[in-house]
């Protein structure tokens, strides 16, 4: 990936868009907006101290939203191009309140909040669509109370919390466990602030805070001068310190019983092979619950996994043994059925409910985790690109092609690779992207020997 | 480009670089005192502590070090070589560091990564690590890379879709082709195929294709030839091939196998009599002449697929046998037909929606599992219904078998011609499965289509252009350059004893029977060291690793 | 008349283009919406069927 950041022949337009197209194949002007980073590109250096200090934290996307970073990010850590960049909606000086500390720090001098979008003509022979594709958003189907029941995530969640450098370091806690910490993170911190001002009237009199407040509820205190002067606020403050404390002796009780997840169930066909929403298959998602199943249990050999459904599709090189090997090493059983519903038992354990075509009846387990393999679907704005570029997309939204010419879209000079020409894994992306990369040179070629004639 | 090279008077200036990689290393080791350790080592003279090397801000720091602290030697301890040296080494050679006065040193996957757990150990092996990398680096030489010629044309061997859209996205480019094959005609399988699953017959899609090839002015097509003998080395291939009208001999610059795979023949399978019990291929033949004269018809899938002698799914069986399915629905409403599965493999847009109309079509689709297969005896069918639970018996006049593409038979033989692998299957192996699907791991060969692995003739096709942008990417080169680190035989102390000779996994070593010593081909060599650690006379070395490098680094361990 | 070429996009699809493109001569554009290419693969843990580290 770095290569591409240092190519000679590459320039790097990140954080922009394409806004017009206009001319012929061969011969095409290309209008690009070069969105404000709000951080001067050449002088950024990607140190990150900026982000450090920056005090505005905001949801971090790259992570699925179970992280924070700051209104000043870079998207991941190892991104190409390094330089960070100023989220406008949320930075604080550029929503007109007071702040600049990023500015302060930056050694470099590269913070500018004065920088501005820039808008560039680019003359280009030919155009190559990579652009992608977005997830199924599977709040859309009800009967998987995506948005209700914590323990139910996408693949997506669950790839960053398999990662090293992800929001879990790579130890798969269920989100209501995590949910809980965090909440016990937050009491302890309310807990010992008020607990400091305890310490100062135990201090003056002599005596801790639970035996004054049990003799201050029961009428039994004796009082001294200071004392009564001092009581009520005491009792106050004491009574407010308890309203922390208590639950989070509570909440401490119960994450004593937290553990990583061990019973893992992945549903497969999230809105895709559906027709009220994906009516195609995605392709790739089989195999990615495999290898998620695989890895979870390498972290952890306790782990346990069910992959419910309709087909396993593992097409590609290789993918078959993959699959019988996941099953026989890993602690993968495969379970042919649709999930119908999802509920929930006490313990925050998400219970599926669904027909074993086997055993011909409804049956209903409980999982510490499920993880939902949401579709492969066109990726947001395809029909604004298809507007700007002036091609056709297909009746499932991608970018249309036909089977003899894969690469071509319907207009001349422009070619199509990736998830943006169909749901596919990164094999099939890559040979696909070379291919896409001969069909534009030649284009180049032609277009360039017509005119050279 | 070497502005540093050590003259025996000059002590050399080493940096050290000790990688975080976030917390990939950072969490198992103390670095901070890894670097501090590093200080110590004899001529290191800067060290530093990055977040993440390879960084951009990381690579600006190597960068802006050797510029001002003038070092002679960088050293990186990080991940793997493997995959980061030459991003590592080609940095130190923008600014005017020779890349071979680089060395790294992998703490990731030797220290973090195996001693997770036991922080101390970790640290203490990585601080040995290093100082063994700083000692070999000392005594590094600054090398010049190997440049050659290349010829610019390429060898196509097959003409199926893969290698026919190969030769003629190279010829678009404007490179020369000469296709080589086998059989008296171009097209390989899909000369059998009936109708393709786009509407378009399979001849029609292929004549446009043949006559745009044989139009071509650039392009050479031999029929009914096959390639004898390759050498030589990328860029700079000698080929022999044998043709209708003679041997004839060539020089190429890369080389593309596209050379397909076969139907499996079900020979004892679920009762194959090539009449009543046919395979997919037959039936397509069945429907090209129009002579399909059945009531009801199953298909059975993985006939002879994902058992375990045969373990892989052959990907496009399904779609074949749902595309023939609906023909023949299509032409004979009244046909009852059925099929019988374990996994149909309709994956992306426009097979799954073939799954569709096949259902809306009224084709019964019944699952079976391995453990409990349909037999076929008599005209009838018989299979475990799993949504039922009980047994059930068809009526068949009919039976069709989705057999798998199964390797050549005589792939194994040019593979061996070629020197390139073949996998479990017996598949021509890629480079990297993920990353570099159309390469071999020899430089200037590449792969498409069915003989790589089974392909629709759409996928064969998007492979063969996509080989014809891999080609172009090493032949619209002025010339090649490659890494420096190759073996070296002294012509003074080599015995001839030939002993590294087969040790070469890449034949790059010969014997020159006039002075009696062994050579390497700089060009084909590849560095794995293999000749060096044979070679009892110590004649053979590797640039770059030799004998007092190698020396100094485990002085220091 | 130019011979650039705009790719559309910074996935493993569009870098592979771009780096294709880019090693046969062409001057390439790679244009990305995110601040970072990467696209989804960025975000993978590890990836089938080799199970070795996404970038
Ligand atoms: C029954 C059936 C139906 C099918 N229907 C469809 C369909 O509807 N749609 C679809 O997309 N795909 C279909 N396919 C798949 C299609 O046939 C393959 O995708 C396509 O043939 C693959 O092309 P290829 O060039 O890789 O290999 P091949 O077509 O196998 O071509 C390889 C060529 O190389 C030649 N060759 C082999 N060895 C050598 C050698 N040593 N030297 C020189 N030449 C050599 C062979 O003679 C052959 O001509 C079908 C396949 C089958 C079996
Ligand atoms: C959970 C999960 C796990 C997976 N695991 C694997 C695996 O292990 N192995 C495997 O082979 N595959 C896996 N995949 C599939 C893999 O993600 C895709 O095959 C691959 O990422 C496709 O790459 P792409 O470049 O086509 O698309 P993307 O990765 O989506 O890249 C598209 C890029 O284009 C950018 N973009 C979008 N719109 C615009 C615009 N208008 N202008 C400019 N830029 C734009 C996007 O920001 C993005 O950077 C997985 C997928 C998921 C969801
Ligand atoms: S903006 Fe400044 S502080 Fe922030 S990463 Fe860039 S150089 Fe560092
Ligand atoms: S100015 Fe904006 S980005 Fe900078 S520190 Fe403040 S809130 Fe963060
Ligand atoms: S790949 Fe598997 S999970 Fe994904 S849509 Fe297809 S069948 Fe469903
Ligand atoms: S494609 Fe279908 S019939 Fe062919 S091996 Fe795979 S599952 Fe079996
Ligand atoms: S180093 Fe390896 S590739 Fe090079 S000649 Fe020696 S054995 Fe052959």
């Amino acid at each position: 990936m770095l290569d591409v950041g240092r190519h000679p022949n590459i320039k790097l337009l990140a954080y922009s868009e394409l806004e017009r197209l206009e001319g012929d194949a061969g011969n095409f002007t290309a209008t690009i907006r070069r969105k404000a980073r709000y951080v001067d590109e050449d002088k950024c250096t990607g140190c990150g101290a900026c982000a450090q200090v920056c005090p505005t934290p905001v949801l971090d996307l790259y992570n699925e939203g179970h992280a924070e970073r700051k209104a000043i990010y870079s998207w991941f850590a190892q991104g190409i191009p390094s330089t960070h960049a100023i989220d406008p909606d949320h930075c604080r000086v550029l929503n007109g309140k007071k702040c600049g500390i990023c500015q302060k720090k930056c050694e470099a001098g590269a913070i500018d909040f004065d920088q501005t979008d820039v808008i560039i003509d680019l003359p280009v022979a030919a155009v190559v669509v990579a652009t992608g594709y977005d997830v199924f958003d599977p709040s859309r189907m009800p009967e998987y109370r995506y948005n209700q029941l914590d323990n139910v995530i996408t693949a997506m969640e669950f790839e960053r919390f398999l990662s090293a450098s992800g929001p879990t370091a790579g130890h798969i806690y269920r989100p209501s466990d995590r949910k809980v910490t965090a909440t016990i993170a937050e009491l302890e911190k309310k807990v010992k602030k008020s607990q400091k001002a305890l310490d100062r009237f135990e201090k003056t009199h002599g005596k801790k805070s639970d035996e004054f407040y049990a003799a201050y509820t029961d009428g039994s205190l004796k009082p001294g001068e200071d004392l009564e002067k001092d009581q009520d606020k005491w009792a106050k403050r004491v009574e407010a310190h308890l309203e922390n404390a208590n639950p989070l002796a509570v909440l401490k009780e119960k994450a004593k019983g937290f553990t990583t997840a061990k019973k893992i169930a992945f549903i497969q066909c999230v809105g895709s092979r559906d027709l009220r929403f994906y009516p195609f298959c995605s392709g790739y998602c089989c195999m990615h619950s495999i290898k998620e199943a695989i890895i979870a249990h390498e972290h952890d050999n306790d782990t346990h996994t069910v992959i419910f459904g309709m087909d396993i599709r593992a097409v590609g090189k290789g993918f078959e043994e993959y699959k019988i090997r996941g099953g026989n090493n890993s602690n993968i059983s495969y379970k042919r059925s649709r999930v119908a519903e999802i509920t929930r038992n006490p313990d925050e354990c998400p219970v599926l409910i669904y027909e074993d075509t086997r055993e011909q009846k409804i049956q209903r387990q409980a999982f510490d985790l499920v993880v939902l393999a949401t579709a492969c679907g066109p990726v947001k704005g395809a029909q604004k690109i298809a507007d700007t570029l002036g091609i056709d997309l297909d009746r499932f939204g991608f970018f249309k092609t036909d089977p003899s010419n894969p690469l071509d879209t319907s207009r001349d000079g422009i070619y199509v690779c990736g998830c943006a020409h169909s749901p596919m894994d990164i094999p099939e992306s890559v040979a696909q992207a070379s291919s896409a990369a001969a069909r534009a040179a030649q284009t180049v070629i032609k277009k360039n020997d017509q005119k050279a004639s | 480009m070497n502005t540093h090279t050590l003259t025996p008077y000059e002590a050399p200036r080493i940096g050290v670089f000790v990688c975080d990689c976030g917390s990939n290393i950072a969490g198992h080791l103390d670095c901070p005192d890894v670097a501090e350790y590093a200080k110590t080592l004899p001529h290191v003279v800067y060290v530093k502590e990055n977040l993440y090397t390879c960084s951009e801000a990381g690579i600006g720091e190597i960068k802006k070090a050797i510029t001002e602290q003038n070092l002679t030697r960088v050293v990186v301890a990080s991940c793997s070589p493997r995959t980061h040296q030459p991003l590592f080494s080609s940095s130190c050679a923008e600014v005017g560091l020779n890349p071979y006065l680089f060395e790294m040193v992998n703490i990731r996957d030797q220290c973090s990564w195996v001693h997770m757990g036991t922080r101390d150990a970790a640290t203490q092996k990585a601080k040995e690590l290093i100082c063994m990398g700083v000692a070999k680096s000392a005594g590094l030489e600054a090398l010049n890379e190997i440049e050659s010629s290349l010829i610019r044309k390429i060898l196509v061997i097959g003409g199926g879709i893969a290698g026919l859209s190969a030769a003629q996205a190279l010829g678009d480019m404007g490179l020369d082709v000469i296709l080589v094959e086998k059989t008296a005609s171009l097209g390989g399988l899909l000369q059998q195929v009936h109708q393709l699953d786009s509407g378009v017959m399979a001849k029609e899609a292929l004549s446009q294709i043949i006559d745009d090839v044989r139009s071509q002015s650039n392009i050479t097509c031999y029929t009914s030839a096959t390639v004898t003998e390759t050498g030589g080395y990328i860029g700079n291939y000698d080929v022999k091939i044998e043709t209708q009208t003679g041997l004839v001999e060539e020089q190429v610059g890369c080389m593309v196998v596209a050379t397909g795979a076969v139907p499996l023949i079900p020979e004892g399978i679920l009762g194959y009599d090539g009449r009543q019990v046919i395979s997919l291929m037959q039936l397509e033949q069945l429907l090209q002449r129009d002579k399909l004269d059945a009531k009801r018809v199953v298909f059975i899938q993985c006939a002879g697929a994902r058992t375990p002698e045969r373990e892989y799914c052959s990907r496009i069986c399904c779609m074949i046998g749902v595309k023939n399915a609906m023909l023949i629905k299509d032409k004979y409403p009244l046909t009852d037909v059925r099929v019988l599965y374990r996994d149909m493999q309709m994956y992306g847009t426009h097979k799954e929606q073939m799954l569709w109309d096949a259902r809306g079509k009224g084709i019964r689709f019944d699952v079976y599992t391995p453990d409990n297969p349909p037999e076929v005896e008599n005209g009838k069918v018989t299979f475990f219904q799993a949504v039922t639970g009980k047994t059930q018996e068809l009526d068949a006049d009919l039976v069709v078998l989705s057999t798998p593409l199964v390797p050549r038979n005589d792939s194994g033989k040019l593979a061996n011609m070629l020197r390139v692998p073949t996998d479990q299957n017996g598949f021509f192996l890629e480079a990297h499965a993920k990353l570099r699907p159309l390469d071999f791991a020899a430089d200037g060969i590449f792969v498409c289509g069915s003989g790589r692995y089974p392909a629709t003739s759409t996928e064969a096709r998007t492979q063969g252009i996509g080989v014809a942008s891999r080609v172009a990417a090493i032949l619209f080169k002025e010339k090649l350059v490659k890494s420096a680190i190759v073996a070296q035989i002294n012509p003074d102390a080599c015995v001839g004893c030939m002993a590294c000779l087969p040790m070469c996994p890449y034949e790059a070593i010969t014997y020159n029977r006039d002075k009696r010593i062994c050579e390497v081909n700089e060009v084909l060599c590849k560095g794995c060291g293999n000749c060096a650690a044979t070679c009892p006379s110590h004649s053979a070395m590797l640039r770059g690793f030799k004998p007092q490098q190698l020396l100094a680094q485990i002085g220091a361990a | 008349m130019t011979k650039d070429i705009l790719v559309l996009g910074g996935g493993i699809a569009g870098i592979q283009s771009s780096l294709d493109l880019a090693e046969m001569g062409f001057k390439v554009h790679l244009v990305e919406s995110l601040p970072s290419i990467g696209g989804k693969m960025a975000q993978l843990d590890k990836t089938f069927p080799t199970n070795d580290c996404a970038i």
